[in-house]
């Protein structure tokens, strides 16, 4: 039996839409494995985003509970929880235009608790070449980079923090199909070799063929395809 | 890449934003600056020109306070009872003030002239001027009626000693350096107390008679008139001897140049100062009061006043029948001057004062006052302004970088931790800013300094008056504060930029930030990351 990363007990989600509540979660309840790949699949407006962002300490849930490796993420914190447990990977890259991208990676580093070489700059420089970012495209600010490269140090950013859950809210969804099939093959990488768990939310086939779960969000529930 | 370095790589990666938020501060600096530069000018040249003043204050009667109470009473017995025992300023307050460690020196001040003794054992300094020509040729003539109405007529004497004494030891002019001992000492408190006849002569004086410390001298209090005879007082009683313990020198010579040199009498010439304690010229004329005391009480015998032995002038009765009229204390520091005064205030006796003699000097700094007050008034509407338009820029910023702040807060980056940003970000411009404005606003205020004063000047009503001068010797003069001009102030106005305001400046700076940084932090602590993402995405 693999062991459980993260447990969705009873998740419930609401708002109010033009004076009427409209559920969008509904007594979710899910466990996800350790070191496996996940694509969250469902129609447009089912709620994917939304749950990402619960289950990412984004936001909170009206009712139910999550828990990271045992622990409710309530009582670990949701700042802690982001800093020290997981890490988001956004459709839009969400990079910070300012800085470099060895330096949005370097960011990632900074703000974490968790134990990290003392070498930080080194690491974050051959974490971007892992991902075909070379040094001289790394001592670049972000907007002189592609949208291929910007999600690549996106993903590089993910991992500096030393996270085991890897969230990642169409990661594809600006690129083009080899570009994509390049990241998809980054998240199996990662799920395989790193034991990282990786939560994709998308709409793309080609990303959820080759996840090791493919999930289904409707009706407020979660059922495996 | 902790907030810090994010905040100093915001402000250089982003130059044009910079620029302009360090425009914003630049002005900011240079209003304040020459508002803090004008205020601190105007205040530093009253504290300069306050030093430069004696630091005295006068203890004395207070008649506007005896005048408005005598007008309060309306029973005429009252009245006349409180004018038996008219309130006196006393020995031993001033000596309670001697006891403050900023008083110095306390001035009592009894003046007298006195006469050459009856052996003629000591000569005067001669000025040789047109009095003394006139008091050789043909002396004075005093006349009276008498009984009779027959006028009788004698030759009086011309004083040539002015004695100048004290109630306590030391002496505002010897504390100022107007006169110096240049040999022996002044008199000391046993020697007041015990009312001995000691005294310091000029180097002058001491010259003419080849005098020197340890000598004796004769003088007399007083010369022998018919109206002194009558009294029963023989040259005895006149003639007294003095220790010289002091000879001293001054600065104030009587020279042909002086304006009242050609009439001054003997007695008027510095050189001719006596000083000694006030107790010894009591005992000194103590026999001529006693027989003058005595010789009215037999011609008044209904006086009652004079049938009172308590009344009658003895070395028993010294203390009651010796008054002084006022003290001058000499303070340590002109800067103590006000806060002495408030320190006593409230332990005087009901028509005692404490005069810290600075009217003039509060008139005088008036318009400086009203430069001050207006500059403050700058200060504190720029920085009021500036802190309104940075809590704008910054509240406006936000929104453009609303993204970032959803990135930093996914990432796990506190909230705080992005108000430090948002605060560095700004603290470093500000000090760009301000530190330019230190060079541009010295160069400005001094200017703009300088001709708002003389505006403030020409519209006050100090603008057309003038000054008054005499190269006058006055040796009556027991009025010890310093005579200050409005050029005495305006020379000490100077607008220059201290480091004191430099820190001033980066603390206001400081200041503003922080308060600029309240509202946006507000927003921030308000940010929701999800719904920015979501935005954005």
């Amino acid at each position: 039996m693999a062991e459980t990363v993260l447990k969705l007990e009873n998740i419930n989600y609401s708002y109010i839409d033009g004076g009427y509540e409209r559920q969008i979660l509904k007594d979710l309840s899910y466990e996800f494995e350790k070191g496996k790949f996940y694509t969250i699949l469902g129609p447009s407006g089912s709620g994917k985003t939304t749950l990402l962002s619960i289950i990412a300490g984004l936001d909170t849930a009206k009712s139910g509970e999550i828990f990271f490796e045992g622990k409710n993420i309530k009582e670990i914190g949701l700042y802690k929880y982001r800093r020290n447990a997981i890490s988001i990977v956004f459709q839009q890259y969400n990079l910070i235009s300012y800085l470099t991208a060895l330096e949005n990676v370097m960011l990632a580093m900074s703000e974490t608790d968790n134990k990290l070489p003392k070498d930080r700059k080194n690491v974050a420089y051959n974490l971007l070449e892992r991902f075909g970012i070379v040094r001289s495209k790394a001592d670049r600010m972000v907007n002189q980079l592609s949208g291929g490269e910007q999600q690549r140090v996106a993903i590089a950013r993910s991992l500096a923090s030393n996270v085991d859950l890897i969230f990642a809210d169409e990661p594809t969804g600006n690129l083009d199909t080899a570009t994509e099939r390049e990241i998809i093959a980054i998240f199996k990488e990662l799920s395989q070799e790193f034991g990282k768990t990786i939560i994709v939310v998308t709409h793309s086939n080609t990303v959820s063929e080759m996840s090791d779960h493919r999930v289904l969000l409707r009706d407020g529930k979660l059922n495996e395809l | 890449m902790n907030f810090i370095n994010r905040a100093f790589k915001n402000v250089t990666r982003r130059p044009s934003k910079s620029v302009l938020l360090i425009l914003t501060f630049f002005l900011i600096g240079n209003l304040v600056i020459i508002g803090l530069g004008v205020s601190n000018a105007a205040e530093s040249a009253k504290i300069l020109t306050r030093k430069k003043m004696r630091a005295v204050v006068t203890y004395a009667i207070d008649f506007n306070k005896v005048n408005r109470y005598v007008e309060s009473l309306t029973d005429e017995d009252e009245i006349n009872k409180f004018y038996e025992n008219y309130p006196r300023v006393k020995v031993e307050d001033v000596s309670q003030f001697l006891s403050d460690p900023r008083v110095r020196i306390a001035n009592s001040i009894s003046s007298n002239m006195w006469y050459i003794d009856s052996e003629k054992t000591l000569d005067f300094v001669h000025l040789n001027n047109t009095r003394e020509q006139n008091m050789e040729d043909s002396g004075g003539q005093s006349c009276w009626y008498d009984e009779s109405g027959g006028m009788n007529c004698e030759t009086y004497q011309e004083p040539v000693f002015f004695v100048k004494s004290n109630m306590y030891p030391g002496m505002i002019e010897f504390e100022d350096g107007g006169y110096q001992v240049v040999s022996g000492r002044f008199y000391n408190q046993k020697e007041i107390d015990d009312a001995e006849m000691v005294c310091l002569v000029s180097q002058n004086l001491a010259a003419a008679n080849g005098l020197s410390v340890g000598d004796h001298i004769r003088l007399g209090t007083n010369y022998l008139s018919s109206y002194l005879q009558r009294m029963g007082v023989v040259t005895e009683d006149l003639d007294v001897e003095f220790e010289v313990i002091g000879i001293y020198s001054h600065n104030n010579p009587l020279t042909p140049d002086s304006s009242n040199w050609e009439y001054a009498s003997p007695f008027e010439n510095p050189d001719n100062m006596i000083f000694m304690p006030t107790t010894s010229v009591f005992m000194a004329q103590l026999p001529v009061q006693q027989k003058t005391f005595d010789y009215i009480a037999q011609q008044n015998p209904e006086e009652e006043y004079y049938s009172d032995p308590d009344n009658r002038p003895s070395i028993e009765n010294m203390e009651k029948t010796m008054y002084i009229e006022n003290a001058t204390l000499l303070l340590d520091d002109p800067l103590n001057v006000e806060q002495f005064v408030k320190d006593h205030e409230s332990s005087l006796s009901q028509f005692t004062s404490l005069d810290a003699n600075n009217e003039e000097f509060k008139r005088l700094s008036k318009p400086l006052d009203t430069l001050s007050m207006y500059a403050n008034f700058i200060v504190w509407l720029v920085v009021i302004n500036a802190i309104v338009i940075i809590t704008l820029v910054t509240a406006l910023t936000l929104k453009t970088r609303e993204y970032e702040i959803g990135v930093l807060l996914s990432v796990g980056a506190s909230k705080l931790k992005v108000i430090g940003q948002f605060f560095i970000e700004l603290a470093l411009v500000a000090v760009i800013g301000f530190t330019l404005s230190v060079v541009s606003g010295s160069l400005i205020a001094k200017r703009i300094g300088n001709s708002v004063l003389e505006a403030q000047i020409a519209t006050s009503d100090l603008a057309n008056e003038e000054e008054f001068g005499f190269d006058y010797i006055d040796i009556w003069n027991t009025d010890y504060s310093t005579e200050i001009s409005l050029d005495d102030l305006i020379s000490e106005y100077e607008v220059s930029i201290s480091p004191l305001i430099i820190a001033e400046i980066y603390v206001l700076g400081l200041g503003i930030v922080l308060i600029s940084v309240i509202i946006p932090s507000f927003m921030i602590m308000r940010y929701n990351p999800k719904k920015i993402l979501m935005n954005q995405n």
